[in-house]
């Protein structure tokens, strides 16, 4: 639950960014992408669809993407994300409670964007 | 007294004394007396198709016999066709002599045929440009050549030889030949530099080692080995370094890939950088965290504190300068955080590593890798050449050779068209080792005329072309700033290569199909020609590179 609300919450800071703060816009330029954050068994999840300078989102875990972030479960998931931590993410990705499907790149590019916002 | 053709006196130097085997080039009328002199000295003399692919022949045999290779252009044309692999070198570091015919002195301003001022163009890409105006004197300045060629940081120069001195006959003694080749002189770090740089790496929790090209030619492996065997560092050999300890070395992590690679220097705490510029690969060294300390080493003191200050610096070749901190540092097992870095890694290309697994329709290109490096094996020499072929390549092919796996287009250039006269040098340096060049389709068509080169020689180097009918990084790109209905030059067709090169005396294989991957591999290695398997990839497939590329030139 709590996972779900952060996926919310992070959805609204974004979509406000994309009309409001510049660096942001400039950072999503014209890239199609679609990213996608689930848990392992997909019963929580958001993804993030960013298409031309525009963001949209769908909810749940069970949508094709380019990207996507599976985390082992929603609790870890929560932690993790809310400390906003690379190091966390590391150790995560160690001990297998986080796993990138598709291009790390992508992953990494959408969240060097929260970085920016976060700012 | 016995007299010599000048332009023998060339040939001479390089067998005598230099004890160059091979050379590489194409004739022409200004050059035939030093072309002569090959003959009259049996050096072997590599004919290609177009200069640029001499050139990158000789780099490459430089990098894997570790001795200054030489190429021959004739005037004008010859010589603007070299330049680009000229420039190769250049920003590779690699040792190239490149010799040179020119217009006559005679006929300076008289609009001769060639007539054009080379130095001049030549200049920014050598690490020395000159003409020689005297015959006498051309042992003196093939000396000179490969000093500045081989000493400190490498890289190409460049001797121009006019008709003038070639085409006259002299007495030998009075050219007498160095009485030594060139060597290299030790340069060693300075005492409290070592210490310091030990005491960062004793006090390390969670560091790196990264080699670059220096390490490679340092041939430094035993000494690399002992250091870090002895610091218990994990490491990756970049560029030319890579394959000075083979990729299957425990403490490689070649396997967890670039991104494994960025994953990993995102925790590091300490960077040991040896032979190794932080370039756009490495953001100019933005993927360095601003708190990890660096120690770096390299010949060039002019490298030590670019784009990132380092915290400890040590000039020197890599060799003598790991030889010279072996005894300072501390044994230890960093077991745990080679554990760590693995498994973060393997989670970050989890799809990569599955895909490389499973069989697929249209085949992956990290599958099609996969599949080579079953058949091929460890012990051969790979290159590669492409956009997003060069990614696949590097990260998905190991090998326990040195040089063990290549490319260029990877490199400061980003030089398309570099694998097929890579491979060949690869054939000749090493004739015993098998040689694989995978090639993206569009690279392909640089040099692919050198089949007819190799058909001609005998070199069977096997070109595998990860055929995704596309310019496929450059269109992956597109598809991200301009979009994919907009694509400009980006797309390339159905072709069939492998009947090109059959047409020119080589084997041919065609695939569609996973299954057919490995017989037609088989196949190609198994007919002691030169071979092209073309292999039909996924059009919608890209790399981790593409991105990173596609940002690197992001200017708002
Ligand atoms: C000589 C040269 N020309 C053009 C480029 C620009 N460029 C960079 S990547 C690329 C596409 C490479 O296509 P291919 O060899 O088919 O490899 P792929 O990306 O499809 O795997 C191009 C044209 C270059 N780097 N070098
Ligand atoms: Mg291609």
């Amino acid at each position: 639950m709590k996972l779900s609300l952060l996926l919310f919450i992070l959805y609204r800071k974004l979509k406000r960014a994309v009309r409001v703060n510049r660096d942001y816009r400039s950072h999503i330029g014209m890239v199609r992408l679609k990213i996608l954050i689930k848990t392992a068994n997909g019963k929580r999840g958001r993804l993030f669809i960013f298409d031309r300078g525009t963001l949209s989102t769908r909810t749940g875990g069970g949508h094709q993407s380019d990207a996507a972030l599976v985390w082992s479960d929603a609790s870890t998931g929560f932690r993790v994300m809310a400390s906003g931590s690379d190091e966390e993410s590391f150790r995560a990705a160690a001990e297998g409670k986080l796993r990138v499907e598709g291009m790390a790149y992508y992953i990494q590019w959408f969240t060097d964007g929260i970085k920016l916002v976060m700012k | 007294m016995a007299d010599i053709k000048a332009g023998h006196l060339v040939a001479k130097y390089l067998k005598e004394v230099e004890k160059i085997d091979t050379v590489f080039g194409i004739s022409g009328g200004h050059i035939e007396s030093m072309l002569d002199g090959f003959t009259e000295y049996s050096i072997r003399t590599i004919d290609v198709r177009h200069e640029q692919a001499a050139a990158m022949m000789a780099h490459a045999y430089s990098v894997y016999t570790g001795r200054p290779g030489v190429c021959f252009l004739t005037a004008g044309p010859g010589f603007t066709n070299g330049l680009t692999g000229i420039a190769n070198a250049y920003m590779d570091n690699v040792p190239l002599v490149v010799l040179c015919g020119r217009h006559p002195l005679r006929d300076d301003l008289k609009g001769a045929l060639q007539e054009m001022n080379q130095i001049d163009m030549v200049k920014p890409i050598t690490k020395w440009a000159a003409t020689c105006y005297d015959a006498r004197r051309i042992p003196e300045y093939m000396a000179i050549a490969f000093r500045n060629a081989a000493t400190g940081r490498p890289g190409p120069v460049f001797l121009e030889l006019p008709p003038d001195i070639l085409n006259i006959t002299i007495p030998m003694e009075s050219a007498p030949m160095p009485a030594k080749a060139t060597r290299n002189y030790a340069v060693v770090p300075a005492d409290e530099e070592l210490t310091a740089a030990a005491d960062i790496i004793n006090n390390a929790k969670q560091p790196l080692f990264l080699g670059g090209t220096g390490v490679g030619f340092s041939s430094c492996s035993d000494c690399l080995g002992a250091f870090v065997e002895k610091t218990g560092i994990p490491f990756m050999l970049l560029n030319y370094g890579r394959g000075e300890l083979p990729d299957t070395h425990p403490l490689s992590i070649w396997d967890c890939g670039n991104v494994g690679l960025l994953v990993t220097l995102g925790q590091a705490d300490v960077i040991v950088a040896a032979g190794l510029r932080f370039n756009w690969l490495f953001m100019s060294g933005d993927v360095i965290p601003a708190a990890a300390k660096v120690v770096r080493i390299d010949i060039d003191p002019r490298e030590i504190d670019r784009n990132r200050k380092a915290d400890a610096g040590l000039v020197g070749d890599i060799g003598s300068v790991l030889g010279r901190l072996l005894p300072l540092v501390e044994k230890k097992d960093r077991g745990e955080w080679v554990r760590t870095l693995r498994a973060a890694s393997y989670s970050f290309i989890d799809s990569e590593l599955k895909a490389r697994l499973m069989a697929s329709d249209p085949i992956h290109p990290i599958r099609l890798v996969a599949k080579i490096q079953e058949v091929v094996g460890e012990d051969a020499l790979y290159v590669v050449d492409g956009g997003d072929t060069s990614y696949f390549g590097q990260v998905g092919l190991f090998t326990k050779q040195k040089a063990g796996v290549i490319g260029s287009a990877s490199g400061l250039l980003g030089c398309l068209g570099t694998g097929i006269p890579f491979g060949i040098a690869a054939k000749l340096a090493r004739p015993d080792t098998p040689v694989v060049v995978l090639n993206g389709d569009g690279s392909f068509g640089f040099n692919s005329m050198e089949f007819d080169t190799m058909v001609r020689h005998n070199i069977p180097v096997v070109v595998v072309v990860n055929n995704d009918c596309a310019w496929g990084m450059i269109k992956h790109s597109q598809e991200m700033s301009i979009g994919g209905e907009r694509l400009q030059c980006a797309e390339l067709g159905t072709r069939r290569y492998d009947l090109m090169v059959e047409g020119l005396g080589g084997h041919g294989e065609f695939v569609t199909k996973d299954e057919e991957i490995v017989p037609a591999l088989r196949r190609a290695l198994a007919s002691g020609k030169p071979a092209c398997v073309n292999v039909m990839t996924d059009p919608t497939v890209t790399s981790p590179a593409t991105p990173l590329f596609y940002q690197s030139l992001k200017m708002e």
